[in-house]
């Protein structure tokens, strides 16, 4: 199915009040309309300068640069040495950003005032600047409606609840067991102690199993296990010969071999553990 | 025998015909000096002898604008009025007075203009030194004779505003 639209955007022109009313400095944003796009394309001014004609005056009506680095507009009307008189000026301007536009003054250097002035600003703006402001502006495009999605919260659902807390019934009872299962351990382990370490207790002594130990004990240790050793000192009977101990080189070589061997297994475990941590 | 003739047609037989041949240069002169009549003026009738253009009367002082593209070309010549164009009938003589004086430049230079201005009879003649805009305003103020009430009626007078090329 077709569907009819239209789309369009307008160049809106129009003018400020007079930015000087106020005074001999004034601040854009407070004249300009607040529409995104906006571009001056025009200064009129307008002021009276009241002075003797014999002294010397020059007067400056200006805009700064909004970052204040300069002047966007400066004009200076010399009046030195002239009579006083009302001037009145148009500029045609190359439709320049508002945003660059600074704050505004008439500046008098000299001797002599200005009186009756007037600065009127003219402009203009597409009200399709920003296409999304009007859905009849071109280039409008729908915005995306993004569908509400419920969040599923597990902890809220019942069969998962009910879940949870088998299992911790479960994991309870389990842990109860445990306990009395080591419980019940213990006390046998208690009672079995107790029952052993009685010495004088003759339901643990077997005469023929006593005997049965003591034949095998002779047959398995030697002779000399159940010999008297002589007391005494065995002295140290080696002799140095010179006195100095040589280095055994081959005791050497080997540990040298053994102490690299351990310094590249450290080495490659450290090398391991780094390229784990990457 | 035969004969042969080689025909050559004679080029001077065709420069032998007459021929003429015209052509326009057109230009226009578009005047560089412009002359707008801004404000209408009015006259104020504070006393019955008397109509004035003063503002503190009830007038309006006439406002004319002229617009130089180059300057040091011409000079304006404003003629104050010294009758009504049209008026009731008037047995009496009227006084006429009035000026003419640079309201508003658009250029600080033209400030000077009245300094230099030359006056003769009711006519100021200002040399356009500068170019742009000037506004001159005029003053008018026509007494009836010594204290005589004008007849009721309108009354209409001229300001005359001339640029004259230098």
């Amino acid at each position: 199915m077709w569907q009819a639209s239209y789309s369009y955007s307008e160049e809106v022109y129009g003018s400020t009040n007079n930015a000087a009313q106020l005074g001999l400095n004034w601040v854009m944003s407070n004249i300009l309309p607040d529409q995104a796009g906006l571009e001056i394309n025009g200064l009129v001014y307008q002021y009276t300068a009241v002075k003797d004609p014999e002294t010397d005056m020059i007067v400056y009506v200006q805009n700064e640069y909004a970052d204040g680095n300069g002047y966007i507009f400066r004009n200076a009307d010399d009046w030195s040495g002239l009579p006083g008189n009302t001037i009145n000026k148009a500029f045609v301007l190359p439709n320049l950003s508002a945003d660059l536009w600074g704050p505004g003054s008439i500046e008098v250097n000299g001797e002599g005032s200005v009186v009756d002035p007037s600065v009127i600003y003219t402009y203009k703006y597409d009200t399709c600047f920003d296409p999304q402001s009007d859905p009849s502006c071109p280039g409008y495009e729908e915005p995306i409606v993004v569908p509400e999605i419920p969040i599923y919260d597990p902890l809220q659902d019942e069969l998962v609840l009910e879940q949870l807390e088998e299992k911790a019934r479960l994991d309870e009872q389990e842990e109860e067991e445990d306990r009395k299962r080591r419980q019940r351990e213990n006390a046998v382990q208690n009672a079995l102690e107790t029952l052993l370490g009685d010495g004088s207790n003759p339901g643990l002594i077997d005469p023929v199993a006593e005997a049965l130990a003591l034949a095998l004990t002779a047959r398995i240790l030697p002779t000399s296990y159940y010999s008297d050793i002589e007391g005494g000192e065995y002295l140290e009977k080696i002799v140095l010969n010179g006195g100095v101990v040589q280095d055994n080189r081959k005791a050497r070589r080997s540990s040298l071999a053994q102490q690299f061997l351990h310094q590249q297994m450290v080495d490659s475990q450290y090398e391991k553990s780094q390229q784990e941590t990457k | 025998m035969m004969d042969f003739k080689l025909v050559i047609p004679l080029a001077s037989s065709l420069l032998a015909t007459g021929a003429f041949g015209s052509t326009e240069i057109i230009g226009s002169v578009d005047s560089k000096c412009i002359i707008v009549s801004e404000t209408p003026g009015v006259y104020g009738n504070p006393n019955p002898y008397q109509l004035t253009t003063a503002p503190s009367s009830g007038g309006v002082k006439p406002i004319i604008r002229y617009d130089v593209l180059v300057a040091d070309y011409y000079k304006a010549v404003i003629d104050h009025p010294e009758e009504f164009t049209s008026s009731p009938t008037l047995d009496d003589v009227v006084t006429w007075t009035g000026d003419v004086t640079v309201s508003e430049v658009s250029d600080t230079n033209m400030s000077d203009y009245d300094t230099n201005k030359v006056e003769y009879n009711n006519s100021h003649e200002y040399e356009l030194t500068v170019s742009g805009s000037t506004w001159f305003t005029v003053s008018s103020t026509a007494d009836y004779g010594s204290t005589k009430s004008f007849p009721a009626g309108q009354y209409t007078a001229v300001v005359e505003a001339e640029c004259i090329p230098l």
